[in-house]
C-alpha cells in the first residue's frame, strides 16, 4: 500500500473539513471565554454580564445617524428619550415629566426632570434637548431616519433650565410617539462637540448603560450606569440596572448564533431562524421570546426610476405573479406572518381589508405583459425591441432573515411569466441602493410607531432630499402625496385612520410594492436569564434583566 | 494544498512497478478504475445533466420541503423543495468549468512565464522568479480570495482568481524543466549544427518539458475545484439559478441541524471528485516521471 495516496486523502479531507467549518468557527471562538467565571458566581439578582448575540453589526451608535434596527437595539441601552410609548399606545413620561400642547397643535412645552445627568457628567437640561434636536435638522449631521421622525420640527426655545418649548411647522399627530423612538434619543452636547464625526463610535447619553468599547465586527460592550434613577414606566426597575455589563456579540451566522445559546457560550441571541424554533421550544435549558415588530413590514420596492417599472401595468404583472403565501410558508415554516399592506398590523390605521386582496393570477399577468408588447422568446423570456425583460433584484449580505432566499424563489416565480430575474447580492447596499439607485427591486423594512412613517418612504422627494440619498420607490403621485400630508397633521383619530387606509390601498392598487412578511423579533435565551422585556416597537429592554 | 502538490513532484517515493505485479487486479488498480469511473460519470453529469437528473434543478416543490433522503428523492430535498440530487448533478458543470478553465489558464500563463524565465536565464530569470516567489508566499486560497474580492462577483472572475493563484506553481516547474533540458546533449548537438534558437525552443525544449506540467495540471484540477468551491461557498455576488457545489454547500449550512443532507451530498461530490482526480494524477505522474522510466 502506498503512503502517498493516504496523505493525499487525509489532506483533502482536512481541507474540506476546514472549508466546511471555516465560516462557522470564526464567530464562536470569540464567545467562549466571556461567560465561564460569571455563571459560577450564581448571585441571585445583582451583577453579572449578559452576552447577547446580534445577527448583524450596527453601522453607528449615533442615534441621530443610524437607521438600522440592530443599532437601535444597542443604543437603546445608552440613550433615553423625552417620552415613552406604553404597550397600549399611550405616551408616558420619561425624561420629560409633563407636557402641554398648544391649541393649534404647533407648539409643545415639556417640563424636564432635574435629577438627570449624562454619562460624562454633563447635566441634562433644556439646552441639551435643544442641542439634540437642532443637531438632527442640521444638514451637516446627515440624519436620515431621525430627521423624518422629528419632522415637522422647526426650532426649540429654552424657557427655563428645565422647561423647553418645541415649535413645529404644521401640527403633527405622530410627533409625541415619534419622540419616544430611540432615534430621537437625547445625546450629550459635550460629547458631540468633543468627538464630532466620531460620536457614533463614542456614544454618550443618559441611559441605564454606559458605552465601554466597540470592536468592529466582534462585540460592543456597555456597563451599568450606577447613577441611573430615571427608568421609564414600561420597566419595573426604575433605578440602576441589575446587570454589571452587557456584551453585544456580532454573530451573523445563524446556526452558530443559536448554537452558542444552546451550548452556553452566550446567554441570549436574537433572530432565531424558523427551522430552529421547533427544536428550541423543546430545549429545557432555553427560552424563546417573540414579539411582532410594528412599522413597515419587509417589503419589495420597485425602483420607479427604471423602465419598465415606472409603468403601473408592468408592476402589476409582477404583483400578480409573485406567490407571497408560498414564499412565506416555505421559508419561514409558519413562524412569520404574511403581510398585505405597506404597514404592519398593530399600527394605527392599519387596513385589514387589504388582507387577501392580492391573488396570484399567472394568466392575467401574462396578458398584461402581452399588452405591453413583450413577446416570449424561444427561451421563454419576454423580449421587446430586441431587449430582454429583466429585473435586477438587489439584496444585501449576509442573508438576513432569509431575504436572499426570497430572491431565489421570486426568480423562479417570475420565470413563469417570462421575466428574467438577475439576483445581485452586495455588501454595499448604501451605495448600490441609496447612492446609485442601481436596482429594479429591493426589499427593506422599518420599525416605526406611527403610520406617518409612510411619508418618508412614499411621498415625492425633493431634488435636495434626493441629493442626500435616493429614496426607495423613486415614484411620485400627487394623490398619495396629499393623503400623506393630511395624515401628518390630522388631529381627529378616526379621520386620520381613514386617510391612512386610503393611502395603503392606493399603494397596493398601483403596485408600488410587494409586501412580504411581518418580522417577529425572536430572542433565544438561557433559562438563567430573567426579565428581558420589549418596548412598544419590539426593541429589547435590559433594565429588569438579571442572571440567576 | 499547494505544499502538498509541490512536495509530490520532488519527493522520491517508492514507485509502483508494472513488472512486479502478478495480476492487474491490485488494490491500486481498483482505485484507479473507480476514480476513472467517478470522473467520467461526473463529466457526463456536467455535459448531459438533463438526461441524468431525475428532476429540474429549479423546480420547487413547496409541499415537500426539507424531506430526508427517500426513494423519490435519493438525496432529499432542500428548504425550497428542490431535489438535492438534481442540484448536485446540474451543479457539476459550473464546478468543472471553474476547475478546468482555471487550470488551463493558470497552466498556460504559468508555463509561458516559466519557460521564458528558464530559457533566457540571467536577469530576466532573477526578476521573474522573485516576482513568482512573492506570489508563492501568499497561500493559494488567500490569494484567490483577495483576487475574487477585488474583481467582484461572477463565474469568470472566480476562474481568473483560481488561475492566478495557481500560476506560481506551474511557472516554477516549467522553469526547472527548461533549465535542465536546455543543457542536454541533444540540444547542444542541435545548436552546434546551426539550428535557429526559435526552432530549438519550439521543437526540442517545449515538447520535452511539458509532461510534468500535464501531471501537475491533473492534480491541480482537484485543487482548483476545491478553491473554486471555497470561493463560491464564501461567495458574494450573483446568485445563479443553478448553484455550483460550493454554493450548495453554503446554502445548506444553516440547516445542518435539521437537514444534514442539503450540504452533505454536495460536499461528498466535491470530495469524491477531487479524490478521484488526485488518484488519476498520481498514476499519470508515475507514468510520466522521468525518474520512474530510468529505474525501469
Amino acid at each position: 500500500m502506498k503512503l502517498v495516496n493516504w496523505t493525499k486523502v487525509i489532506s483533502i479531507s482536512m481541507a474540506l473539513l476546514l472549508l466546511l467549518s471555516g465560516c462557522a468557527n470564526s464567530a464562536s471562538t470569540k464567545n467562549s471565554s466571556a461567560e465561564t467565571n460569571k455563571e459560577a458566581d450564581a448571585q441571585p439578582k445583582q451583577g453579572g454580564e449578559l452576552t447577547y448575540a446580534l445577527a448583524t453589526s450596527p453601522d453607528s451608535l449615533d442615534p441621530h445617524r443610524s437607521g438600522l434596527a440592530v443599532a437601535g437595539r444597542v443604543f437603546r441601552t445608552i440613550f433615553d428619550n423625552l417620552v415613552i410609548q406604553a404597550e397600549d399606545g399611550s405616551i408616558q413620561p420619561w425624561l420629560a415629566t409633563e407636557w402641554t400642547v398648544s391649541e393649534d397643535g404647533k407648539s409643545y412645552i415639556f417640563q424636564l426632570r432635574a435629577d438627570v445627568k449624562f454619562h460624562d457628567g454633563t447635566p441634562f437640561n433644556a439646552e441639551a434637548v435643544k442641542f439634540s434636536f437642532d443637531r438632527i435638522i442640521d444638514p451637516k449631521t446627515k440624519s436620515g431616519n431621525a430627521l423624518s421622525l422629528l419632522r415637522p420640527y422647526v426650532s426649540s426655545e429654552v424657557l427655563e433650565e428645565y422647561t423647553i418649548k418645541i415649535n413645529l411647522a404644521t401640527p403633527s399627530t405622530a410627533f409625541l410617539s415619534n419622540l419616544s423612538q430611540n432615534q430621537l434619543g437625547i445625546v450629550s452636547p459635550t460629547a458631540v462637540e468633543k468627538y464630532g464625526d466620531q460620536f457614533g463610535k463614542n456614544p454618550v447619553g443618559t441611559g441605564p448603560f454606559k458605552f465601554v468599547n466597540w470592536t468592529e465586527n466582534a462585540d460592543i460592550q456597555v456597563e451599568k450606569n450606577s447613577d441611573y434613577n430615571w427608568g421609564p414606566s414600561n420597566v419595573e426597575n426604575k433605578g440602576k440596572p441589575y446587570l454589571d455589563k452587557i456584551s453585544f456579540k456580532i454573530v451573523p451566522e445563524e446556526a452558530t448564533r443559536i448554537g452558542s445559546v444552546q451550548s452556553g457560550q452566550v446567554l441570549a441571541a436574537e433572530t432565531v431562524p424558523p427551522q430552529n424554533i421547533a427544536s428550541l421550544k423543546n430545549d429545557p435549558k432555553t427560552q424563546l421570546l417573540t414579539v411582532n415588530t410594528i412599522g413597515l413590514p419587509y417589503t419589495l420596492f420597485f425602483n420607479q426610476r427604471k423602465e419598465p417599472w415606472n409603468n403601473v401595468k408592468a408592476r402589476q404583472a409582477v404583483q400578480l405573479a409573485i406567490d407571497v403565501d408560498s414564499i412565506v410558508k416555505t421559508l419561514y415554516l409558519g413562524t412569520y406572518e404574511r403581510s398585505w399592506s405597506p404597514l404592519t398590523p398593530g399600527i394605527v390605521g392599519y387596513d385589514k381589508s387589504l388582507e387577501g386582496s392580492v391573488k396570484v393570477d399567472i394568466d392575467k399577468a401574462n396578458k398584461i405583459l402581452d399588452e405591453l408588447g413583450y413577446e416570449k422568446g424561444s427561451d421563454g423570456i419576454r423580449v421587446k425591441d430586441g431587449k430582454q425583460l429583466t429585473l435586477n433584484y438587489v439584496d444585501g449580505s449576509p442573508n438576513r432573515e432569509k431575504r436572499n432566499d426570497i430572491a431565489v424563489i421570486v426568480q423562479q416565480q417570475l420565470k413563469r411569466i417570462g421575466i428574467k430575474v438577475e439576483i445581485n447580492i452586495t455588501k454595499d447596499v448604501a451605495s448600490v441602493i441609496y447612492t446609485n439607485a442601481d436596482y429594479d427591486l429591493y426589499g427593506n423594512s422599518q420599525v416605526n410607531s406611527d403610520p406617518n412613517a409612510l411619508r418618508a418612504i412614499y411621498h415625492t422627494r425633493t431634488p435636495e432630499e434626493e441629493a442626500v440619498f435616493k429614496g426607495l420607490p423613486g415614484g411620485s403621485d400627487t394623490e398619495l402625496d396629499q393623503l400623506l400630508e393630511q395624515g401628518t397633521s390630522e388631529l381627529d383619530q378616526a379621520k386620520r385612520e381613514e386617510i391612512y387606509k386610503k393611502a395603503q390601498q392606493k399603494i397596493i392598487k398601483d403596485a408600488w410594492i410587494i409586501p412580504i412578511y411581518v418580522f417577529p423579533y425572536t430572542v433565544a435565551a438561557s433559562k438563567t436569564v430573567n426579565g428581558i422585556t420589549f418596548d412598544a416597537l419590539g426593541y429589547p429592554l435590559f433594565n429588569d434583566v438579571s442572571i440567576e | 494544498m499547494k505544499e502538498v502538490v509541490n512536495t509530490k513532484t520532488v519527493l522520491h517515493v517508492p514507485k509502483w512497478k508494472f513488472t512486479k505485479q502478478k495480476t492487474n487486479f491490485s488494490v491500486e488498480n481498483l482505485f484507479i478504475l473507480g476514480a476513472g469511473m467517478v470522473v467520467i460519470f461526473i463529466i457526463l453529469c456536467a455535459l448531459f445533466p438533463k438526461w441524468i437528473a431525475p428532476y429540474s434543478p429549479t423546480f420547487m416543490d413547496t409541499s415537500l420541503i426539507l424531506s430526508p433522503p427517500n426513494s423519490a428523492h435519493w438525496f432529499g430535498t432542500d428548504y425550497f423543495g428542490r431535489d438535492v440530487l438534481s442540484l448536485v448533478i446540474y451543479g457539476s458543470s459550473d464546478s468543472l468549468i471553474i476547475g478546468i478553465a482555471s487550470v488551463l489558464i493558470g497552466g498556460l500563463i504559468g508555463g509561458i512565464i516559466g519557460s521564458v524565465s528558464g530559457y533566457f536565464g540571467g536577469i530576466i530569470d532573477v526578476v521573474v522568479m522573485r516576482l513568482i516567489e512573492i506570489l508563492m508566499t501568499i497561500p493559494g486560497i488567500l490569494l484567490a480570495l483577495a483576487i475574487a474580492a477585488a474583481l467582484g462577483p461572477g463565474l469568470m472572475n472566480i476562474v481568473l482568481a483560481v488561475a492566478v493563484s495557481s500560476i506560481p506553481g506551474y511557472a516554477r516547474v516549467m522553469r526547472g524543466q527548461l533549465m535542465s533540458i536546455k543543457k542536454r546533449k541533444y540540444v547542444e548537438a542541435s545548436r552546434s549544427i546551426g539550428t535557429p534558437e526559435w526552432r530549438i525552443f519550439l521543437w526540442h525544449l517545449l515538447p520535452n518539458s511539458w509532461s510534468p506540467l500535464l501531471v501537475m495540471a491533473t492534480i491541480g484540477l482537484g485543487t482548483s475545484i476545491l478553491i473554486g468551491s471555497g470561493l463560491s461557498f464564501l461567495g458574494l455576488g450573483i446568485i445563479k439559478e443553478i448553484p455550483d457545489w460550493g454554493a450548495l454547500l453554503s446554502q445548506g449550512r444553516g440547516y445542518l441541524t435539521v437537514g444534514w443532507w442539503i450540504s452533505t451530498f454536495p460536499g461528498l461530490a466535491i470530495t469524491l471528485f477531487v479524490l478521484s482526480v488526485n488518484i488519476i494524477g498520481d498514476k499519470l505522474r508515475d507514468t510520466f516521471d522521468p525518474k520512474t522510466s530510468r529505474t525501469r
